[in-house]
């Protein structure tokens, strides 16, 4: 990396080579291409768009990647990239048409905004590199590279120290260099679809967020996959998916570790997979895989969340306050499905750092018209005893009956439980899986730890900046936490209202596969 | 004007810590005792009830600027006990000497009787108290982190929330001899939790911070969690730091042992008003929570910032103050020997 980055030394010190730059910039801007197309479709929620880009956290995760294309060292790199970016649109366009009224979620909005931002760039960008070859690049060039070596560094003194700053309870969930390895990949592997690839950056830098909107992602980019698959020669076509299927999966696994929704949209694929008809021509087994692949997302995710929603509905009164817990796209649905009812009843949203996905949450009830407070999860007593209702999305449900949620979920739960209010979790039974847990540490994931120091709620500055100079500091960045069955009052599931223990019962009553 | 020159000190010292210019609660004991002090030695009284009813004077003043900081009235409340049993042992040595075994049962009973009697050496004597009160107050940090290794064991797991330096000196002085890990809950949006945790580290100390919604999750692990408080109620309760509710209650879930440190001023006659925590509460300022630049968002939510959390002493295992540990049932008892119980009341 380091000898190869000679070249582009001038550009910036962000340790990234002419290659990796020019597949990222690939995935960047094919993934604002997407973004474009599904602004258009997204006519069922026009109002959106009216609210600003707010100045938080959204943006400045996004930032790194947006930045990182525009600092190709070579005038030649950039007209490539446009180049490959026209052709990529096409089938871009078409993958994303299915997921985008399938409701994308969180990623999407933020997507949106990202989209308008990447767009009037683009836009100055590429005509200057039509009109006059020779000098405007540079200046783009020189404006960019001054700022970004200082986010950056960080990076490289994870690089240094790999075995410090690491909690010896999580030991085992730690990914080697998390983020350098697998931005290595990109170039290393070549036979990755590039759907994938951009699917493997949007989960790394964490712009899809939640099973739901991760799993629709990673099953249009599969239909993209179906669409664009030439059987190699002298091979048959489900054989041959399946390996290049299996090379893509390991990549998004690099990239962050597989929700129980993909685990299990993917296993039912497999099952397609080998039940299609080998006697169809490939055109056919194509149209056929991507078939079932839409009956998948509208039985299990689409109708699903109607009936859930439908089920929740009924115990909504009026008067009603609801405490609901970060963002869960079936949560909102079923929230604004209240409002649309005409329920008058008030929505607490608590938050936690370091997502602060609440916010997200907060601007569309908002939108909604949905009357609302907010409040980070420390205040969760203070308002507890005024809740009538509290509605709690999932991750998973574990064959115990325990839920797999967002970290704080199950804190929330707690203090519930202990006000003696019901708590009602909605979860799709897709979402079921066999696993059993009891603690939120053999299976977990660890997100970044400069999101935990990085202060963005106020003006003041952490004290914990530089805490990679100290070797016995170490944030930790969990992801999931487990909920106890006995802080939940009833899952609410597409099927039924269940008890938590009933989870079994439901993953004995799915299909064979 | 005659009112703002009578209260003047007391007025800065409430302007003080309106302005964060003291921000721990050791600081503002400190300065009260001073304050106290000064009255005493330079304030025009001439009986015990008239220093009685200037130092009353300063409670309620203070008392109805800043309700929910009870350092400071503990203090003067405590002085006054000081004051009562003074001229009590004045009068007294004169007469019967000393008495002491039915002292315990019947405090209310044998002195409630006047204290306007010019009593020429109860200046001289209150001053020597107060100078041995200053002296207690400033050790009681120490003394408190003495007690350390009596808790703390090898290789332990313990979580604190927030910042407070007297859980800071206790794990410093524990780390000296022993090798633990703290887990430090980050208590957002004020993120004391980060300055505890640098502190720590700074003393290799084996530091993980973690955001507040990650309680629950690590808390199995954890083998005791140490906490600063506010103020002790009079049934044993807390008035701590809000988030400290929820902590307390995965630790009890996971039968987890909660100790609090605190120094004897925290302990409060108060108790809690009503279940909805609306006037015990205080709430700090909303941008914490959602910043300015969420634009029109702001207009039409509620945001809120509660300061602190109230904790049922049933929660509670353990109280340590400079005196050794004490359960929170104990506290009362604790309360009626540190304050009159004419002056609980105020």
């Amino acid at each position: 990396m380091d000898d190869k980055g000679k070249k582009g030394k001038k550009v910036g010190a962000d340790g990234l080579t002419k290659k990796e730059r020019r597949a990222l910039k690939v995935e960047t801007e094919k993934s604002t291409e997407i973004n474009k197309s599904s602004t258009i479709e997204k006519l069922s929620h026009p109002k959106k768009h009216v609210i600003p880009p707010p100045v938080s956290d959204n943006n400045k995760r996004v930032d790194p990647e947006q930045r990182t294309p525009a600092k190709s060292s070579s005038n030649v790199d950039t007209v490539k990239a446009v180049i490959s970016q026209n052709t990529n649109r096409k089938d871009a366009e078409k993958s994303e048409k299915i997921s985008a009224a399938s409701e994308l979620s969180k990623a999407e909005l933020k997507a949106q905004r990202r989209a308008v931002q990447e767009a009037q760039r683009q836009a100055k960008a590429s005509q200057k590199v039509v009109t006059n070859d020779n000098q405007t690049p540079k200046n783009n060039i020189r404006s960019n590279a001054a700022e970004p070596p200082k986010r950056i560094s960080p990076k490289k003194d994870l690089e240094k120290s790999p075995t410090k700053h690491r909690v010896q309870l999580f030991h085992h969930l730690y990914i080697e260099d998390f983020q350098v390895q697998s931005l290595k990949k990109y170039t290393i592997n070549k036979d990755i679809h590039p759907a994938f690839l951009q699917l493997g950056a949007q989960y790394l830098s964490r712009s899809i967020l939640g099973s739901n909107a991760r799993c629709l992602a990673m099953l249009s980019a599969l239909k993209t996959l179906i669409d664009d698959f030439q059987t190699p020669p002298k091979q048959e076509f489900c054989r041959s998916l399946e390996s290049t299927l299996k090379t893509s999966m390991n990549h998004l696994k690099t990239c962050r570790p597989f929700a129980v929704s993909m685990t299990n949209a993917l296993r039912r694929f497999k099952f397609f997979l080998t039940q299609i008809d080998t006697n169809l021509t490939d055109g056919a087994k194509q149209s056929s895989l991507q078939k079932r692949i839409d009956k998948y997302i509208e039985e299990e995710i689409v109708i699903a969340g109607q009936a859930i929603s439908n089920e929740v509905n009924k115990k909504i009164s009026d008067n009603d306050i609801i405490l609901i817990y970060g963002y869960s796209s079936l949560i909102l649905q079923i929230l604004i499905d209240a409002e649309k009812a005409g329920k008058k009843f008030r929505v607490i949203v608590l938050d936690g750092r370091p997502l602060l996905e609440g916010r997200e949450m907060l601007r569309r009830l908002v939108c909604a018209n949905i009357e609302c407070s907010y409040l980070l999860i420390n205040a969760v007593s203070f308002v507890m005893g005024r809740v009538t209702k509290v509605l709690l999305g999932a991750h998973a449900l574990l064959a115990n009956g325990y839920v797999m949620s967002r970290t704080g979920t199950a804190q929330v739960a707690l203090v519930a439980n202990s006000f003696k209010k019901p708590v009602l979790v909605c979860c799709e039974t897709y979402k079921f899986c066999e696993r059993v847990q009891t603690d939120s540490f053999v299976y977990n994931e660890i997100a970044d730890p400069d999101k935990v120091v990085t202060v963005d709620v106020s003006e003041k500055s952490s004290y914990l900046l530089n805490w990679r100079n100290n070797n016995y500091l170490t944030p930790l960045n969990l992801m999931y936490d487990v909920t106890p069955s006995d802080f939940v009052t009833a899952v609410v599931t597409e099927i039924a209202v269940l008890p938590c223990t009933s989870v079994p019962v439901i993953l004995r009553m799915r299909p064979v596969e | 004007m005659l009112e703002m020159e009578l209260y003047s000190d007391v007025i800065k010292l409430i302007s003080d810590i309106r302005h964060s210019k003291l921000h721990n609660s050791y600081d503002i004991a400190i300065h009260t005792e001073k304050l106290i002090e000064k009255l005493i030695s330079e304030g025009k009284w001439n009986s015990a009830e008239d220093l009685m009813t200037l130092i009353k004077l300063r409670i309620t003043r203070f008392a109805n600027a800043l309700p929910q900081e009870a350092t400071s009235v503990n203090i003067m409340r405590h002085i006054l006990k000081i004051i009562r049993d003074e001229y009590d042992s004045g009068f007294k040595n004169k007469g019967e000497g000393q008495q002491s075994a039915h002292h315990l049962g019947s405090t209310t009973m044998d002195d409630c009787e006047d204290y306007s009697k010019v009593l020429p050496s109860l200046k001289s004597s209150l001053l020597d108290n107060l100078a041995e009160y200053k002296v207690e107050l400033e050790s009681s940090a120490d003394n408190i982190a003495a007690q350390a290794l009596e808790h703390i064991h090898a290789n332990e797991i313990i979580l604190t929330v927030g910042k407070s330096s007297t859980v800071e000196k206790f794990l410093k002085y524990a780390a000296k001899s022993r090798k633990f890990q703290v887990v430090v809950v980050e208590a957002a949006p004020r993120f004391l939790g980060h300055l505890m945790a640098s502190n720590l580290a700074k003393n290799n100390i084996e530091t993980t911070v973690i955001p507040d919604s990650a309680v629950f999750a690590m808390m199995s692990r954890v083998n005791k969690v140490i906490i600063g408080t506010h103020t002790v109620l009079a049934n044993g309760g807390l008035r701590a730091e809000s988030g400290v509710h929820m902590v307390a209650l995965a630790a009890k879930h996971y039968s987890i042992p909660i100790m609090v440190l605190a120094h004897m001023y925290k302990l409060s006659p108060m108790h809690l008003c009503s279940s909805e925590q609306d006037a015990f509460n205080i709430c700090a300022s909303p941008a914490d929570v959602l910043p300015y630049s969420s634009g029109p968002l702001l207009d039409k939510v509620h945001v809120y910032n509660p300061v602190f959390d109230y904790v049922p002493p049933e929660l509670v295992t353990l109280f340590i103050s400079h005196q050794g540990g004490n359960a929170p049932s104990y506290v009362y008892r604790l309360l009626s020997e540190l304050y009159h119980p004419d002056d609980q009341e105020l």
